[in-house]
């Protein structure tokens, strides 16, 4: 009895001193794991929408930020669209005007096989979106204008309703475009 | 064994991967391109050198009915370790290994180096095991990862080195592909062997 007592007392003294160590390692990390995620997905904002200077979190049904230029002026709107692709979640960031038509868009994070579906990450592909609107957001063999991958449909057409859907869930409030400039 | 024979077993005569066939899940899953196989082989060899000292250091210190999962509590807090710097210094590398940095706690040459060798080794024989075993397995994620990359996708360390007629072989960066390079090599190494 005694001997297995020696046994979960050495094995505690063993996970005791591995989670304390964790502990104070995660103090430290955790602030910069988060502040680079902060400074990426500052950095994709100002990709999709490069006319704002300034973002403000709007959170909703979907989070959103409006994109604000030098004279605080609204110039649009960038949020994170997101729907399970061909082999996981594929985001998106997607800048749009005031008019609600689509800046730019950014693959930020997805999971697709490589030389396929990973190639949405390509500007090429990504550039294609730009100047549409949210009714155009289907690939060609679904009525829409978005072309798709080479052997990726499943992958263009998981950005393009991710698109639509999160644009149907934007709730962008009508004050906030009188701001408008012309 | 002298120390320089400890250090270099590891890199053809005892590779881990090629010879031992050990940690053949990563092998596979990372070696897509060369910077990959790099991350999770310094990645392995940080968490394999650092286990190796500590189990060598507290082998006397543990009752040997309880000896599997004190090893496995090292190594998971050198792995959660290399994940939490990883995920803040090197976030681009991070994200591309994903998965594969928390499943290093259940690769088997950390596990077998530290039942096998750690456990019954000075620390100083466990530091050149662990550095030697850590850079065979470097060394064949590098190998596999090159050729994959290059045949895949035309690149090495993400530099075309393929003239751009090059149709990428696209199969080489996709799954069969980590098998069909992985099992050529080791049938290479198997004919070297024999002669």
């Amino acid at each position: 009895m005694k001997y297995y007592i020696k046994l979960g007392f050495v094995l505690f003294i063993i996970t005791a001193i591995a989670s304390g160590v964790l502990a104070y390692l995660n103090t430290i990390t955790q602030p910069i794991i988060e502040e680079n995620q902060r400074v990426a997905q500052e950095k994709a904002r100002k990709e999709v929408l490069p006319s704002a200077v300034t973002f403000e979190e709007v959170v909703g049904e979907l989070t959103y930020h409006i994109g604000k230029d030098t004279d605080e002026q609204v110039v649009g709107y960038t949020f994170v669209a997101s729907l399970y692709g061909y082999s996981g979640d594929v985001k998106t960031m997607v800048g749009i005007n005031t008019d609600l038509i689509i800046e730019k868009i950014k693959v930020i994070s997805q999971a697709e096989t490589p030389g396929l579906g990973a190639n949405c990450e390509k500007l090429e592909f990504q550039a294609q979106f730009s100047g549409k609107q949210k009714a155009e957001m289907k690939v060609d063999k679904d009525g829409g204008t978005i072309v798709s991958l080479t052997g990726a449909t499943i992958t263009t057409r998981t950005i393009a309703n991710s698109i639509r859907s999160a644009m149907d869930k934007l709730n962008i409030p009508t004050e906030e475009t009188d701001g408008e400039v012309e | 064994m002298t120390l320089f024979k400890e250090f270099t077993k590891g890199f053809i005569k005892e590779n881990p991967v090629f010879v031992m066939a050990l940690g053949l899940c990563p092998t596979l899953a990372v070696t897509s391109s060369v910077v990959n196989a790099i991350g999770m082989g310094l990645a392995a060899t940080f968490v394999l050198v650092f286990s190796n000292i500590f189990i060598s250091l507290i082998k006397n210190l543990i009752p040997s009915k309880i000896r599997i999962p004190a090893y496995i509590v090292v190594i998971a807090s050198f792995v959660t370790i290399v994940d939490m710097m990883m995920h803040a210094y090197l976030p681009a590398i991070h994200k591309s290994l994903g998965l594969f940095i928390p499943l290093i706690v259940v690769n088997c040459i950390i596990l077998g180096r530290a039942e096998a060798f750690a456990s019954k080794n000075n620390v100083l024989r466990s530091v050149v095991d662990g550095l030697g075993m850590g850079f065979g397995f470097t060394l064949a994620l590098v190998v596999i990862g090159g050729i994959r990359e290059v045949l895949g996708a035309g690149q090495f360390l993400g530099i075309n080195v393929l003239p751009e007629s090059y149709q990428p072989m696209l199969v080489a960066i996709l799954a069969p592909g980590a098998f069909i390079v992985m099992g050529l090599l080791m049938g290479l190494m198997n004919l070297k062997k024999k002669k």
